[in-house]
């Protein structure tokens, strides 16, 4: 019993005493919101401790999904870690298979040819305005504006059915490969996103003039969630919520890994650092998401989608039905996997989340030693608390959709 | 509207700078109710499943299926696609045979609760015995139900023939 309490009763015991409680509950409560809350986007759970509605302290508590991706990854062959990528950023699948991919090439100093470089771009950017997309109309439905979710969920859907057509698979698209892509884009591919491309400025804009004039909408976002250039520079956070806080940082620009320096295109910044500066960010990098994808689907060159590698790469499959060398590569590269020189790497990609990163050390042997994964929305929850201690507490749900976490990558 | 304006960038409008209609929100929210509304009279974007189903293309990776040719399997039992699934979910017993192929899958088995249906098997075969169809309806009531053994699994190449083209084309 601590020294309040046994005071108290002391107090109580005292039949002469008359004792007042000035604050039974010390005006405090605490909150727990989700692991199952629908404006977590995940399973994130919040400890929010309260002051009345004001927002007195707040604890992000990850961990709820996590799978084990980078223990896993180690008794893994490089190759068969690929469909694993899928599942981190389940919003943006295509995006982590290049990243990783990329990360296994340069540990082995190969690079896929142009044209399958071309394709990873035009996958990857897609794969940004898909998620994004669903962040714009999730940050809408967390604020109280449900048409446009079903608008933006419409639009993404058709992608996704050109991600089908294009993959397999609607979202475990497991594309990318060491080297080079499953397959080539075919020409009904290219020309369903060129279709698709073709009307989906004028949607994007219906969806977007519903919102950013909306009194609601706006007032809801302005202001809140206010993050500092320093700060958010030392929480680490990165990509479109970075961007918001005025630095011009895009890995893109930057460090440009594909063919981005071949391309011509803008990077979004805003200064406020504010959940309403967010939401432009993700805005502008959809419409730059789309020049991108215009101007590749322009330039792209034909040619092979497969690196010349016969000893990294796995071989084409009519070769392996006629000839024996390619037979037995197939056998090797699928028993012992691609052995890369010893060594370690670190290979960052700008994601729609932020940056993603993926560090192998690797022992030569088939599996990587150590496989690391920088995932942007585990950083990017770092600052939480940040922004939503001294806020309202109905601010919260407008401060996580403006932060855009995808937890299958925050917790790995 | 041309794309040009469209895809320029927008600025942030923030609380200030709304006029008074927008501020006075009826307006907005009039204009919006009127958008919304007139989606009722486009075509609608989803369909009636299961009663309306649309069609998968041949690239579409529905669950792993045997080729089967001429009432046998085109399987040698070599063991790269149980090496190579990442969900362990292929059980491969060889056994001798008469026929040219020397070699014959006595069990082939796929857990159908394992499989994440990645298509890595159907990459590595090397006698294009294993691959995706189009069937992605799977339901069990059982454990053992979802254990798929050879007679499940088998499929005439002439029922496969669009996937198979769509490989020969394009891996
Ligand atoms: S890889 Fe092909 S041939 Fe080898 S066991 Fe599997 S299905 Fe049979
Ligand atoms: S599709 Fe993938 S998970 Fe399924 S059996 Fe083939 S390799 Fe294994």
């Amino acid at each position: 019993m601590d020294i309040r309490q046994q005071k108290i009763l002391a107090a109580l015991e005292n039949k002469d005493t008359s004792v007042y409680f000035k604050d039974a509950l010390d005006n405090e409560m605490v909150l727990n919101m989700g692991p199952q809350h629908p404006a977590t986007h995940g399973v994130l759970r919040l400890l929010i401790k309260l002051d009345g509605e004001t927002v007195a302290a707040c604890v992000p508590e990850l961990g709820y999904l996590h799978r084990g991706y980078e223990k896993l990854a180690e008794n893994c062959s490089y190759h068969e870690f690929i469909p694993h990528t899928d599942r981190l950023d389940y919003l943006s699948p295509l995006m982590n298979n290049t990243a990783y991919v990329l990360a296994v090439e340069k540990l082995l100093g190969i690079e896929a040819p142009k044209r399958a470089q071309y394709i990873r771009t035009i996958i990857s950017e897609m794969a940004r305005v898909s998620s994004h997309l669903l962040g714009i109309g999730a940050l809408a439905m967390d604020v109280g504006a449900l048409t446009v979710f079903t608008w933006t969920f419409r639009e993404r859907e058709k992608m996704y059915d050109i991600f089908e057509l294009l993959t397999g698979a609607r979202f475990t698209t497991s594309f990318t490969r060491v080297g080079g892509l499953a397959h080539d884009m075919t020409p009904d591919v290219i020309s369903a996103v060129k279709a698709f491309f073709d009307q989906f400025p004028e949607k994007f804009n219906e969806c977007i003039t519903m919102l950013n004039t909306n009194r609601i909408f706006v007032e809801r976002l302005d202001g809140v969630g206010r993050i500092s250039k320093e700060k958010a520079i030392a929480m680490g956070m990165s990509g479109p919520n970075l961007r918001a806080v005025g630095v011009d940082c895009d890995l893109r620009k930057t460090q440009p890994y594909l063919i981005y320096n071949e391309i011509d295109f803008d990077i979004p910044v805003f200064n406020d650092g504010d959940c309403l500066s967010r939401y432009y960010v993700r805005l502008n990098e959809v419409k730059e998401s789309v020049k991108i994808i215009r101007q590749c689907l322009e330039k792209m060159p034909a040619g092979p989608v497969h690196a010349n590698e016969p000893k990294k790469v796995l071989p084409r499959k009519e070769q392996v039905y006629t000839k024996m060398e390619e037979l037995i590569h197939d056998f090797m590269l699928i028993n012992f996997g691609v052995n890369p020189p010893v060594g370690e790497v670190y290979h960052a990609v700008e994601a729609s989340k932020g940056e993603l990163g993926f560090y192998i050390q690797s022992r030569g042997e088939g599996h990587p030693w150590r496989l690391k994964i920088r995932s942007p929305s585990f950083m990017n929850l770092q600052s939480t608390s940040m922004l939503v201690e001294g806020g309202m507490i109905s601010d919260i749900v407008a401060v996580l959709g403006s932060l855009d976490p995808v937890m299958g990558e925050a917790d790995k | 509207m041309n794309d040009d304006k469209l895809l320029a960038k927008s600025e942030v409008i923030r609380v200030k700078d709304l006029t008074f209609l927008q501020r006075a929100y009826v307006f907005e929210i009039l204009k919006g109710m009127f958008k919304a509304a007139r989606q009722i009279f486009q075509p609608s974007f989803t369909i009636e499943y299961p009663e309306v189903r649309s069609e998968r293309a041949a690239s579409f990776r529905g669950r792993p299926v045997l080729v089967e040719e001429n009432g046998v399997e085109r399987c040698v039992a070599c063991g790269l696609c149980a090496r190579v699934c990442p969900a362990l979910a292929i059980e491969v017993q060889a056994a001798p045979t008469e026929l040219a192929k020397e070699r014959y899958p006595e069990k082939f088995e796929i857990n159908m609760t394992r499989c994440i249906f990645c298509g890595f098997c159907e990459e590595v075969c090397p006698e294009e015995a294993i691959i995706m169809s189009n069937e992605y309806e799977l339901a069990f009531s059982s454990q053992q139900e979802s254990i798929f053994g050879k007679d499940k699994l088998l499929k005439s190449a002439e029922i496969m023939k669009p996937r198979l083209d769509f490989l020969r084309d394009h891996r």
